[in-house]
């Protein structure tokens, strides 16, 4: 088994090492990191403009085989994933973005499990009936409703209901108020904070949970060991619990591992929209301020997640299916 | 004097356990409403068996699972089901539930997808004994050991800790009919129960459920296709067809006397072990009718040679009619019951023998006739590969291996083993068209060896082509028939679509269907016509050798007759040879001349079809026949069995030795220096006097040929 | 296993019964089959109306108002509906929000369709070829495939789209070059099981080309998943597409689409709330169309489905 993960890991590790290289020249080849400095007062030469850039392995004159030679090698001896053109750690900021994602897509994977899953069954076991077809409208508007479009909603509905309270029940924008202090205010802050952006990725990400297992628990409704545990004496709602909803719940599993990582850079939106300074702000950020180091990480942590992901499916199916095992 | 009454009440002293009346089932569908049971009724008393026989769609399983109250819930069901005076089918689900597992179980017929995957088989019979008992876990998981011992599982005490992907089909069914007999039913329902098995697994689970009857005391319900499982099993028989009952009677009279055409047919059109003399088989022409709006009249009429127009007039009841045999009271569902005796109506049978067409190269002796396809030594192996994510290679399979078999022209070889035997492979390993691991082939005296060129391997191709097992998957879904027959003439190059049209009228006439048809797709067409489509297509490009892919198995029996006489036609006629792939001994002692029985990637015995079949001497040649059920209930009765132990083991490692040993009767009688060699030294091919029939066992000498 | 008996009666009969498979007798054309299917659909049918206004409000909404997308109501900024002749009001540039409505709309859909369609297209070829070779063919095409789904696909479209200005025709071809991996994933997957059909082997041993066996049996054979696949991936461009243009990635100034006008909308909505209300209404609406559209589809489609009447 361990001799299987880490064949894997090295595997995945290939893939990623490969991925961050080549987003490294995509990204000095389209991002202009110049651009932080043209704007200033006073204007300044471009012979100034590429010596502080310079400082930070970004100077453009510099061979690009150079300048990637410095980075790798950086990365490589020290961990150190570089300076954004104005001089920020891109080590500090990921540190500090992945915890404040972190809060987010895993309270709104836990929820979106459990909603997706528990509808998923409820439905399941009244295919056609009113319950199922309600719960399929509001979750296929639901799945297909663009992110911006949930978190603006949201939003609204927030604003409304502070404005009719007349006062600011839930925060629409920030991960905490910067005022308060102390360990219970401020956690407190942080979960009055953090239950909008969760509602509005819930939103989005539940609905495809709640339409796979459906959809797998009806194939297993009507499978031949499902009649055959009926026909042993079990009613067809004791049938479908104990031996179709077992056999179900393995692909929902993986799809669960999987999803986790595209939630990370998928919250891109939501965190915008709120105003939260997690990896998905990170990742326009380092767009738009033409940061290729940052943006370099943001691509690597992707893909990090990806496999990590994906060994984790592997992981949970091999403990939930007894049909695969790894000796 | 015959007189007729309408089946009443049985008038038998003691009531029946199971009483079924007037059952009818009806199903919505695009068409309009399917009437799958259209008015079953039937007694069936403690102890004894009933076969419920019928083609595909005759209703037999529909009436099983309304019995069991496991039809899905917008079929409509009406009639009356009474099990001990009760009638199920005032019961709802929860009340049912009590009945199921209970007083009934069941055996279904797929026992591949019948058990829970991710389940241990001896945490599903726990649970099938804790549902209706009150016994607790530690009893219950002894008693489920106790099951599986009865069943013939061994180690029983480790083998309920397994899971269903770890046991064979043979050992799942058997695991199945554990779950169905845990709670001492009164009644077991076997739905097909064999139909997913090999034939002499088929042998073993036939005698374990009549262990279990046994045990029990329980009625039986065996819902076959298969006569002869049916002959072997049941003490009254009742024929569906149509969603109807069309004849009921014990199964000694029902197999004497058959009074209903469509029985007589069926019994027609079953090749036979017993009766090889036969030139053709009787098949039924035409298909059963689509049970929706049906007309009332009798559903068989168009395919009966004996129909009058009052057939059509009204749909006949099912009368009893009286005279002599033993157990259920025989009746029929046919206005001229009393006028067929024997089959035949006036001293005419029904169902005439077709003639059989004279073959063109039977004069010529075999040793001179050019040989088609020549096979030596071919051996084909897989790696072995463990875990089901990491791959790792543990070993090799040797899927066939060393195989030397010729086909003459004008010859069928039949080609016969239960599955994983490598009949498959060998086959595949021909149609390819490249050099062997090991050995070589010879098509029409081209070594494959030799075909560099695209264009000779094109001109091979055209000498061999193939026909496959199932008829639906081997024509593409979107493409019409003519499209489907002209493909391998353009893939010869051929591009005038008048030359084209031409020759797919040509075919279609060859092999019986409609040239008008030639527009439409395949679903429209029947399973047997579909079949005749890809003989057809087989044929476009007028080639030497057919290989046939257990061209039949997918068939009904009555539609299957028709394709074996298609087929020894042509080969009469064009002057075709076959190598005919099939598991059913019985279809291939009808179409072929020569045998080559394989077990595990080898051939064990070969030879003429009539000298293999007298005196078959390898033991596998041997247990294989008399497995087989024969469709006669007296023959049956009398059979001394060869039964094999277990399952066929996986071909793996390449130890010298026969192969057969682990299930091998004969070797259990054999000294100890005779076992030793069983064990060390491999049998190869070896004629005794006879040249022309070998077979791979040291002491074949030894043994006595089985009667059947 | 090869070579296992198969039965004459393998489908539980209750199918055999409602598939009508004998000549004669009541039999529907397929074409015929699959529309009664999909119209008894009622929300599939509700999808697929809901399509068609949403395509001819994109191509003749513009005739309602005088108001070009781009012009400027330096008179009328940020005003709300119905004031100054401009149906749906003004954004704060003076831009008439109803005819940015009916551009973003039709720019959305284009990209939507236009990407859908291509990606299917690749993904089909791709996924059927890997399919049909199998062994090293099959194994080098998927780690392609791999390859391509670790890279940070969403990230290089961005990178690339912001370079080049939100260039729509640029957009089509980056979110194609990065949109069908998975979709070539899925009908590989598809595509293998069609592989061991017997009438592509029966190609095969005819001594039918790759190319033509590919075509002729392979492509045909999945192309009512192609289809769902398609209108699907309409709806999930849709989402992309939206996305992009909300974080400034897509589609830029002076054009427009249904994802900058959100990006509009989001800096007013507590007093411009129009602004937000109808482009967000409308690209719902697209996605949910097509989602059902997809689903209709799909089961109309289906030959094992359940969706049969009642008796």
């Amino acid at each position: 088994m361990l001799r299987y993960i880490a064949r894997k890991a090295v595997g995945w590790f290939l893939m990623i090492a490969v991925a961050t290289n080549l987003t490294y020249f995509l990204a000095n080849a389209f991002l202009k990191p110049a651009s932080n400095y043209t704007a200033l007062r006073p204007p300044r030469t471009p012979a100034q403009i590429n010596r502080s850039l310079a400082q930070f392995n970004l100077n453009p004159d510099k061979p690009i085989l150079d300048r990637w030679w410095d980075w790798i090698s950086g990365i490589v001896t020290h961990f150190d994933w570089g300076q954004s053109p104005t001089g920020g750690s891109v080590n500090e900021q990921v540190a500090y973005r992945i915890f404040v994602s972190g809060q987010l897509v895993i309270a709104s994977t836990i929820l979106s499990i459990v909603i997706g899953v528990g509808v998923g069954v409820y439905t399941a076991s009244r295919q056609y009936k009113a319950g199922d077809r309600v719960w399929q409208g509001i979750s296929v508007i639901s799945f297909n409703t663009p992110s911006a479009v949930a978190s603006l909603g949201v939003v609204l509905a927030a604003i409304w209901l502070n404005q009719s309270v007349g006062d600011t029940l839930l925060p629409v924008a920030g991960a905490q108020s910067p005022e308060v202090s102390g360990f219970w205010p401020v956690l407190g802050s942080r979960v009055m904070h953090a239950i909008l952006p969760t509602i509005s990725l819930t939103f989005i990400s539940y609905a495809g949970y709640h339409l796979l297992q459906r959809s797998l628990l009806l194939d297993n409704i009507n499978s031949d060991y499902v009649r055959t545990a009926r026909s042993k004496g079990l009613t067809r709602q004791q049938a479908i619990y104990r031996h179709g909803l077992r056999t179900s719940i393995i692909p929902v599993a993986t799809q669960v591992a999987f999803a986790m990582p595209a939630l990370f850079t998928g919250a891109v939106i939501t965190e915008t929209v709120f105003a939260w300074h997690g990896m998905g702000e990170y990742f326009t950020k380092t767009i738009s301020t033409n940061d290729v180091h940052g943006a370099v990480a943001v691509a690597a942590f992707g893909a990090l997640m990806t496999a990590i992901g994906a060994i984790l499916a592997d992981l949970v199916v091999v403990a939930l299916d007894p049909r695969i095992r790894v000796s | 004097m015959i007189e007729q009454r309408a089946v009443t009440t049985e008038p038998g002293t003691q009531r029946a356990l199971l009483s079924v009346r007037d059952l009818k089932v009806a199903f919505p569908s695009e068409a309009g409403r399917v009437d799958a049971v259209r008015g079953v009724s039937f007694d069936l008393h403690r102890g004894k068996t009933l076969g419920i026989v019928g083609e595909s769609g005759s209703g037999k399983s529909v009436t099983s699972m309304a019995v069991m109250g496991l039809l899905p819930e917008y079929a409509s069901v009406t009639g009356e089901i009474l099990l001990d005076g009760k009638n199920l089918l005032d019961l709802d689900d929860r009340r049912m539930s009590k009945v199921r597992g209970q007083q009934i179980g069941m055996i279904f017929q797929d026992p591949l997808s019948s058990l829970t995957p991710i389940f241990s088989i001896g945490a599903q019979i726990v649970e099938s004994l804790q549902i209706h008992q009150d016994i607790s876990s530690a009893a219950a998981w002894k008693r489920a050991v106790e099951l599986l011992d009865l069943v013939g599982i061994p180690n029983p005490d480790r083998r309920a800790k397994g899971f269903p992907h770890e046991f064979s089909g043979g050992m799942r069914q058997r695991a199945v009919i554990a779950m169905a007999i845990a709670n001492d039913p009164d009644l077991i329902i076997a739905d097909e129960p064999t139909t997913a098995l090999d034939v002499t697994v088929q042998a073993q689970i036939l005698e374990v459920l009549k262990t279990a009857q046994r045990e029990t005391g329980a009625a039986v319900i065996m819902i076959t296709h298969d006569l002869g499982v049916v002959a072997g099993s049941a003490d009254d028989v009742m024929v569906m067809y149509a969603g109807r009952p069309v004849e009921h009677a014990g199964v000694d009279e029902l197999f004497a006397q058959p009074r209903m055409p469509y029985t007589i047919g069926l019994m027609g059109a079953i090749p036979r072990l017993d009766d090889r003399d036969r030139d053709a088989l009787t098949p039924v022409p035409g298909t059963p009718p689509l049970l929706v709006d049906l007309p009332d009249a009798c559903p068989f009429a168009a395919r009966c040679p004996a129909v009058e127009d009052a057939c059509r007039a009204a749909e006949p009841p099912l009368l009893t009619i009286g005279g002599a045999g033993t157990g259920a009271a025989h009746s029929a569902a046919c206005r001229r019951a009393e006028e067929i005796e024997d089959g035949a109506i006036a001293g005419k049978p029904i169902f005439p023998v077709p003639a059989a067409r004279e073959d063109r190269v039977a004069d010529v002796p075999r040793e001179e006739r050019p040989k088609v396809l020549e096979l030596s030594g071919v051996t084909k192996t897989f790696p072995l590969t463990k875990g089901g994510l990491l791959k790792r290679k543990v070993g090799t399979v040797f899927a066939v291996n060393g195989i030397d078999l010729d086909i003459r022209e004008g010859e069928t070889l039949g080609l016969v083993g239960e599955s994983g035997c490598g009949k498959t492979t060998t086959l595949l390993e021909i149609m390819g068209l490249k050099p062997p691991e090991q050995g070589s082939i010879a098509v029409c005296g081209q070594d494959t060896a030799g075909l560099k060129r695209k264009q000779d391997i094109r001109a091979v191709r055209r000498d061999m082509q193939m026909v496959f097992q199932d008829p639906m998957g081997a024509l593409d879904p979107r493409m019409t028939v003519f499209d489907i027959l002209a493909e391998p003439l353009r893939a010869a190059g051929e591009r005038d679509k008048k030359v084209l049209g031409t020759k797919v009228a040509e075919l279609m006439e060859l092999v019986g269907l409609d040239p008008e048809h030639r527009d439409r797709f395949p679903s429209a067409f029947s399973g047997g016509q579909r079949q005749r489509i890809g003989i057809a297509r087989a044929l476009s490009t007028k080639p030497r050798l057919l290989v046939l892919d257990e061209p039949v198995s997918a068939l009904d029996v009555s539609v299957q007759a028709g394709v074996i006489n298609l087929l020894n036609d042509l080969k009469a006629e064009l002057g075709l040879s076959y190598l005919f792939v099939a598991h059913d001994l019985s279809v291939v002692c009808h179409i072929s001349d020569r045998v080559a029985v394989m077990y595990l990637g080898r051939i064990v015995e070969i030879g003429d079809t009539d000298a293999v079949f007298d005196n078959p001497r390898h033991p596998y040649t041997q247990a294989l026949l008399s497995a087989i059920p024969l469709p006669d209930p007296v023959a049956e009765r009398t059979r001394e069995r060869v039964l094999l132990a277990g399952d066929l083991p996986s071909p793996t490692d390449e130890t010298p030795g026969c192969r057969f040993v682990s299930r091998c009767p004969l070797h259990t009688t054999l000294s100890d220096p005779q076992k030793e060699r069983c064990r060390g030294v491999t049998p190869l091919l070896t004629d005794r006097g006879d040249p022309d029939h070998r077979d791979a066992c040291h002491f074949a000498g030894t043994t006595t040929s089985v009667d059947n | 296993m090869p070579g296992a008996g198969t039965a004459p009666e393998e489908a539980p009969e209750i199918a055999e019964v409602l598939e009508p498979g004998a000549t004669g007798g009541k039999r529907l054309s397929p074409t015929k089959l699959y529309v009664r299917r999909f119209a008894r659909n009622r929300p599939a049918l509700g999808g697929m109306i809901l399509f068609v206004l949403l395509v001819l409000f994109s191509l003749f909404g513009r005739y309602l108002t005088h108001w070009n997308y781009e012009e400027a109501d330096f008179t009328a900024l940020s005003v709300a509906p119905g004031v100054g002749g401009h149906i749906l009001g003004t954004n704060s540039a003076g831009n008439d929000v109803y005819a940015q409505l009916v551009h973003g709309l039709g720019r959305s859909l284009i990209i939507a369709v236009a990407v859908s369609l291509m990606t299917t297209a690749i993904a089909g070829l791709f996924g059927t070829t890997a399919a049909y070779f199998g062994g090293k063919v099959e194994r080098a095409m998927l780690g392609f495939v791999h390859f391509l789904l670790i890279l940070p696909s969403f990230l290089i479209i961005a990178l690339v789209g912001t370079h080049y200005r939100g260039e729509w025709k640029i957009l089509v071809v980056v979110l194609t070059l990065f949109g069908w991996m998975l979709t070539a994933r899925v009908i590989w997957s598809l595509a293998t099981s069609l592989r061991e059909r017997e009438y592509v082997m029966a190609a095969r041993f005819m001594g039918v080309g790759a190319f033509r066996t590919i075509v002729r049996h392979l492509v045909p054979n999945i192309g009512s998943l192609l289809i769902v696949t398609f209108t699907l991936g309409v709806a999930s461009t849709v989402q992309s597409e939206t996305a992009l243009s909300f974080i400034g990635f897509g589609v830029k100034q002076p054009d427009v689409s249904l994802g900058s006008m959100l990006a509009d909308g989001q800096n007013t909505l507590s007093t411009a709330p129009w602004l937000f209300y109808m482009p967000a209404a409308l690209v719902v609406l697209l996605t949910v169309a097509m989602a059902l559209i997809g689903d209709g589809l799909r089961d109309a489609l289906d030959p094992t489905s359940q969706s049969g009447g009642r008796a």
